[in-house]
Parts: C-alpha cells; sequence; structure tokens
C-alpha cells in the first residue's frame, strides 16, 4: 500500500518552489529557495508570431497577474507599432489592473498569509477559526475579479483588452453599479489594514531591503524604474540594467542590478517611493508610517491592506473619471506593422513587471523579454533567508523551514511568473 | 455521506484553473462541508501526499520528469483522474512550439548553456489514463463546480459536444466570422463558455480545444474565403492544441 509522503514544494505560494537547507551537525547555515517550475519558455514561444497574437499568448504566463501581463503587453506592443489608444481605453485598462490588485492582493492577505498567522495550514480551516475575516476577505477578491470580469471579459485572461483598444466598452449603468460596491467595501479595506496592524509577527527582526518600483505615472503605472536608493532608469534602459543571469538552481533568471542591489518589488518598495496614493491610502499610510517607512519585509502585510484600500479607492475615481466623460463607442485603429522595439514598466501585485517586444517590418515578433517581481525578489529573497539563518542559530531544520517559507511567503511568490 | 477527498494539483501551468476554484467566492465556504481538499499546495498546507484519493484534479501539461512522476504517482493513489483545464486536456499554450527542437528554445531564453531538465510537453492523456475532461483556458466556473456536484453523485461530467456557435445562436449573437469577416474559431471550437469572447465582439481564440465534430476542411474552405490563409488559420488553431485530433 502507497504510504503517506511529503512532497518538497512550497505551499500557500503559486507555482513550484522549495527551500533547500545547508546543515552542519544538525544545525542550518544555510539555506536557499530554489524556483523549479518547469521552463515555460514564453520568451521563445511568441518569437515568429505576428504582433497581435503576442498579448493574448503572455497573458497565460500567470492566471493571478494575466491581466496585468496582458495590458503590459499590450502597452509594449502598441509602443513598437507606433499605435495610440483613447483615454477611455487608457483609464479602462487602469481599472482593469486594479481589479486584478484587489484580487491578488485579497487572495494572499485572506488565503495564503493570514493562515500562518492563527496558525493553521488554509482557508478550509479559516472557514472554522476566522470565518468572519474569510467571509470578508472573499467579498474584496470577489469585488476585483468582478471588476476584471467588467472590464476584461474574464477575471482570468482578459480576452477584450485588445491592441488599439476593446472589444466591447462596458456600459455607464454596470460602471455606476461598481462604484457602489466600491464604496460598499471601504469599511471591510478598512478593517482590512487594522487586521494586517495586529498581525503578531514570529518572525525574527530583519534587516530593512532597498526597493525598486516604476514611478512616474498614474498608481501602477510609470515610465521609470526608481529605486529607494536613489537609481533612476528609464523604460528603454531598464532591461539592460537588471541584468539578468542563469543561475544553477532555478528556472527563473535572477536580477544583478548592474551591481547594486539587491532590491525589494513590491507593495512595501512602492509605499516606500512615494507611489500616488488616494486621500483614506495616504492617510492609513502616515498613521503607520514609522511601522512602513524604511521597515523590514514583515511590514509587506501591512503594506499590502493599504495597497488593498489604495487600489479600491483608485478603482472608484477611474469609474467616476469614466462615468464624467461620458462612455464612448470607439473602433481599435487599423494597424500598420513596422519594425521596431516597445518597452512597458508596470507594477503588478507583487512588483516591478517589464515587458519588451521587436518586430520586423512584416510585424512578426524578433525577440521578446518579460521581467518579472519573483524573478527580480530571488536576490532580496537570498539576503533574507541569509539574515534568517543568522538570526536563528540554534534552530532545528523542520522549524527552521517552516520559518522560512514564512518569510518567502511575506514575498507572495508568484513562481510561473518568475520562471515564465 | 462521506467528503470526497479530493487531490488539486498543478503541473506546467499558470495555475489558472485552480484559481478559478479560488473565484468562487460565494460557493467555497459551502464546498467545504460537501469535499474535502486534501491536497491543495496552491492554497493549503502542509503537502502531504495521502495513501488514496477519490478524486485528482491535474491542471497543466507535463513536462519534466519529476511531473510525470508525480502525475503517475497521483494516478495510482487516485479513484478518478480528472484532467483540468486546456493545458492537461489537450497541451494548451505550453506546446506552441512543440515542433521546434526544445533545445533551440531553451538557449533563446537562457543563452548557449541553458538548462535541460525538462522534455516535451504533453497533455495528460500521454502519460496516464484520463477519466474526465474539463476543458478552457480557464475552465468556467460554473463548469467546475458542475464537476465537484458529479463527483458528490458519483458521476463524471457528460463532456461536451457542441462547438461555441452553438453557444452563440442561443444568445443571437452578430456571426464575427460571417458577418464581420473576423478569424473566429468558433465553429471548431467546443462549446459551454456561453460564447463568452464573441459576446463581447471578440473572436473566439479556440481557448477549449476540438469539438468532437469539428469539420476542419469545411471551416477551413469558409476561412480562405473570408481571406484567411491556411497557415495563418493553423496558427491560430494550435495556440492551445498541437494536434488537431477530431473527427
Amino acid at each position: 500500500m502507497a504510504k503517506l509522503r511529503t512532497i518538497n514544494q512550497m505551499a500557500r505560494v503559486e507555482g513550484h518552489g522549495r527551500i533547500r537547507l545547508e546543515q552542519q551537525a544538525g544545525r542550518v547555515v544555510g539555506a536557499r529557495i530554489e524556483l523549479y517550475e518547469s521552463m515555460r519558455l514564453f520568451e521563445a514561444l511568441v518569437v515568429g508570431r505576428r504582433y497581435d497574437e503576442i498579448a493574448d499568448i503572455v497573458c497565460r504566463i500567470c492566471s493571478i497577474c494575466s491581466t496585468v501581463h496582458k495590458v503590459a503587453a499590450l502597452q509594449a506592443v502598441e509602443r513598437a507599432l507606433n499605435l495610440s489608444v483613447s483615454q477611455q481605453t487608457e483609464l479602462l485598462r487602469q481599472l482593469a489592473v486594479q481589479g486584478g490588485q484587489i484580487e491578488s492582493h485579497a487572495l494572499h492577505l485572506f488565503c495564503l498569509a493570514l493562515p500562518d498567522y492563527l496558525g493553521c495550514g488554509g482557508f478550509p480551516e479559516l472557514a472554522q477559526r476566522a470565518p468572519a475575516e474569510l467571509k470578508r476577505g472573499l467579498e474584496i477578491k470577489a469585488l476585483g475579479n468582478r471588476i476584471q470580469e467588467l472590464v476584461g471579459g474574464r477575471a482570468i485572461h482578459p480576452f477584450n483588452l485588445l491592441l488599439g483598444g476593446l472589444g466591447s466598452i462596458p456600459t455607464a449603468d454596470s460602471l455606476t453599479l461598481l462604484a457602489d460596491q466600491l464604496q460598499e467595501l471601504l469599511p471591510a479595506a478598512l478593517a482590512t489594514i487594522e487586521l494586517a496592524a495586529t498581525l503578531e509577527e514570529s518572525l525574527p527582526a530583519l534587516p530593512p531591503l532597498p526597493g525598486c518600483a516604476a514611478t512616474d505615472g498614474p498608481s501602477l503605472f510609470g515610465e521609470r524604474l526608481a529605486t529607494t536608493d536613489g537609481q533612476q532608469i528609464t523604460a528603454c534602459e531598464a532591461y539592460a540594467w537588471l541584468d539578468e543571469r542563469l543561475v544553477d538552481y532555478s528556472h527563473a533568471k535572477v536580477s544583478r542590478f548592474s551591481e547594486h542591489g539587491p532590491y525589494l518589488a513590491g507593495p512595501l518598495a512602492r509605499l516606500n517611493l512615494h507611489a500616488p496614493l488616494e486621500p483614506s491610502a495616504q492617510a492609513a499610510l502616515h498613521r503607520y508610517a514609522p511601522r512602513l517607512l524604511g521597515a523590514p519585509l514583515t511590514a509587506c502585510h501591512l503594506a499590502r491592506a493599504i495597497e488593498l484600500l489604495q487600489a479600491i479607492e483608485r478603482a472608484m475615481v477611474l469609474c467616476s473619471q469614466l462615468l464624467q466623460n461620458g462612455l464612448q463607442p470607439e473602433q481599435a485603429g487599423s494597424v500598420q506593422p513596422r519594425a521596431g522595439s516597445g518597452t512597458t514598466l508596470i507594477e503588478a501585485p507583487r512588483g516591478l513587471l517589464l515587458h519588451q517586444y521587436c518586430f520586423n517590418a512584416d510585424g512578426r515578433c524578433t525577440a521578446a523579454q518579460v521581467v518579472t517581481p519573483t524573478a527580480i525578489n530571488q536576490g532580496a529573497m537570498a539576503a533574507m533567508l541569509t539574515a534568517l539563518v543568522e538570526k536563528l542559530p540554534d534552530a532545528a531544520p523542520d522549524a527552521f523551514k517552516l520559518q522560512a517559507e514564512r518569510l518567502i511567503r511575506c514575498f507572495d511568490p508568484c513562481i510561473s511568473c518568475a520562471v515564465h | 455521506m462521506n467528503r470526497p477527498r479530493l487531490a488539486i494539483v498543478g503541473l506546467t501551468a499558470c495555475s489558472g484553473c485552480q484559481l478559478s476554484l479560488l473565484n468562487c467566492e460565494a460557493e467555497l465556504p459551502l464546498l467545504l462541508g460537501q469535499v474535502q481538499f486534501e491536497l491543495f499546495p496552491l492554497a493549503c498546507s502542509p503537502v502531504l501526499m495521502a495513501e488514496e484519493y477519490d478524486a485528482a484534479l491535474v491542471e497543466g501539461c507535463c513536462t519534466t520528469a519529476h511531473e510525470a512522476e508525480l502525475l503517475r504517482e497521483l494516478r495510482s493513489r487516485s479513484r478518478l483522474l480528472i484532467a483540468l483545464g486546456t493545458c492537461a486536456v489537450w497541451g494548451g499554450v505550453a506546446t506552441l512550439c512543440n515542433d521546434t527542437p526544445r533545445q533551440l528554445l531553451r538557449e533563446q531564453v537562457y543563452g548557449p548553456q541553458p538548462p535541460s531538465d525538462d522534455g516535451l510537453p504533453q497533455p495528460l492523456s500521454a502519460y496516464v489514463t484520463v477519466d474526465a475532461c474539463l476543458t478552457g483556458c480557464p475552465p468556467e466556473k460554473h463548469e467546475l463546480l458542475a464537476l465537484l456536484a458529479d463527483l458528490l453523485r458519483g458521476n463524471l461530467p457528460p463532456g461536451g459536444v457542441s462547438p461555441v456557435c452553438s453557444d452563440c445562436r442561443m444568445r443571437e449573437n452578430l456571426c464575427l466570422l460571417q458577418e464581420r469577416d473576423q478569424l473566429c474559431l468558433g465553429p471548431l471550437t467546443l462549446g459551454g463558455c456561453g460564447a463568452r469572447c464573441p459576446s463581447m465582439g471578440v473572436a473566439c481564440e479556440g481557448c477549449r480545444g476540438p469539438a468532437p465534430e469539428a469539420n476542419l476542411a469545411e471551416a477551413m474552405t469558409v476561412y480562405q474565403q473570408k481571406g484567411f490563409d491556411e497557415q495563418t488559420v493553423t496558427a491560430r488553431l494550435h495556440r492551445f492544441c498541437p494536434e488537431w485530433r477530431h473527427g
């Protein structure tokens, strides 16, 4: 009879990763995160494909982040083809991206991270121990999906976001209803910040990390890569600056940051880089500033909760702007293929995301580069694991591993994205 | 009644089929009284392989030796094994370049000395017997819930027969192929999605794989009349299914 067997795979993270410990005489002397997700090869799969197929294919890199991958790819392809979109399309894309942010942050806070703080294994036990919190989290998560469905046509792999425009424009009634639903969720978002602020952290104090994020755009959009230690890199220089290299323990390439870093990407980095915030989120940041600014990784849940409020508020603002402008039917403009390249920097829920594509005169893709936040965060993960080894010199291997997994979950890794 | 013990596992994929289950936000708490999520690494710890499962729902295609071993082990421990989503059923986007030597693709991404611990991505049926399929990239939530309801009743999902075109007719949509000259794969693609994309004016990209009685030859004639050459149509068809096994 087959026996119960442990599979060496991290739980409550997207994708396939494991923590490998180095031990001497029963003590942990080193730890490493290995992203052993099978090679997806998306950057090769799109080569030779026509410009209008790229975004539909690459959004399949990841389900949780599919909307932001789709928007990043569309923008990069449009830049390469010198194709502009209407303000209405831009606002609707921003709305869809905020929807993805809401869904992803709620999923992580309530389903993936919260069990660590309530001593349980996942949502089935949470439903017993903290049913009200789980219900609230799922309601917020559902509304994030509702936004992605309304604008993108589907919560996962949104098909309604097209090159140059959209398939269907949402109706004014549906946006009015959405704005009302967002308004109703504000108390739940505020309560989530309180919840995140009161989580009892069992991880030891860790050194803070410098952060990186896309800046100079509307919320979650950016034109430049900035770091908390003063680096400023333009979008077209960003890929070279990130300087990704192959390592032998991960199928995700690791950024060298041109001899800087390693940098943290994600909610905490964004708040430390003064990402634009709506009034309530700004007030929450102000209130908790000492616990967030220059803070170590363990402040990430509080940062994520504040970003959840920000995304809800920002989505309301976008709904109201769209309604104020009046929703117009529009046709995506015709595309003239041409040789060129385009790069987009954007903020995915887990941090900085870069898409870059080159096309020949026939509009066929000749090269593609995608750099994802979890790949960027590998250096920070390694630094934090090293710090954890130093902080827990006497931990038994099993106990250490639990803490190490908890630490890695603070990054909310998305390993399908990292390997892509 | 005993709650069925489920294993929900992902191989080479985007986790979207598993996320579709977690996206059943309203139903999720209710499901907990009906089924047991015994192995579900995406959402639950610890990651322990139990002695047996009533059903294993497996997302993704199988690419590495490690995945093949895991898949075979799940098969041997599970009464039913269900292919969850287009990658598991047909291969999906990972199989997009299966006719290009794998090493070339690896070099394109990783440089001259790429890792090589993978093989050709293939649907689950290339490795194990699959008891039922739920297609879609991603599958529809209502289909996923219906699958769980079927398991509770001791049934398997019946599997669809009609193409996306039938769903479109039911919704009285404008035909994007006939009336808008768009490359819509609705005539060839398995329905059940409610013609989600054409209903919003977006051509079907074939994400659910071939309908059982898809008439590719006849459809190709129509596509060519509309000005799409065979190469373009074939490239689009292969986005989710490398081999059009139909008829």
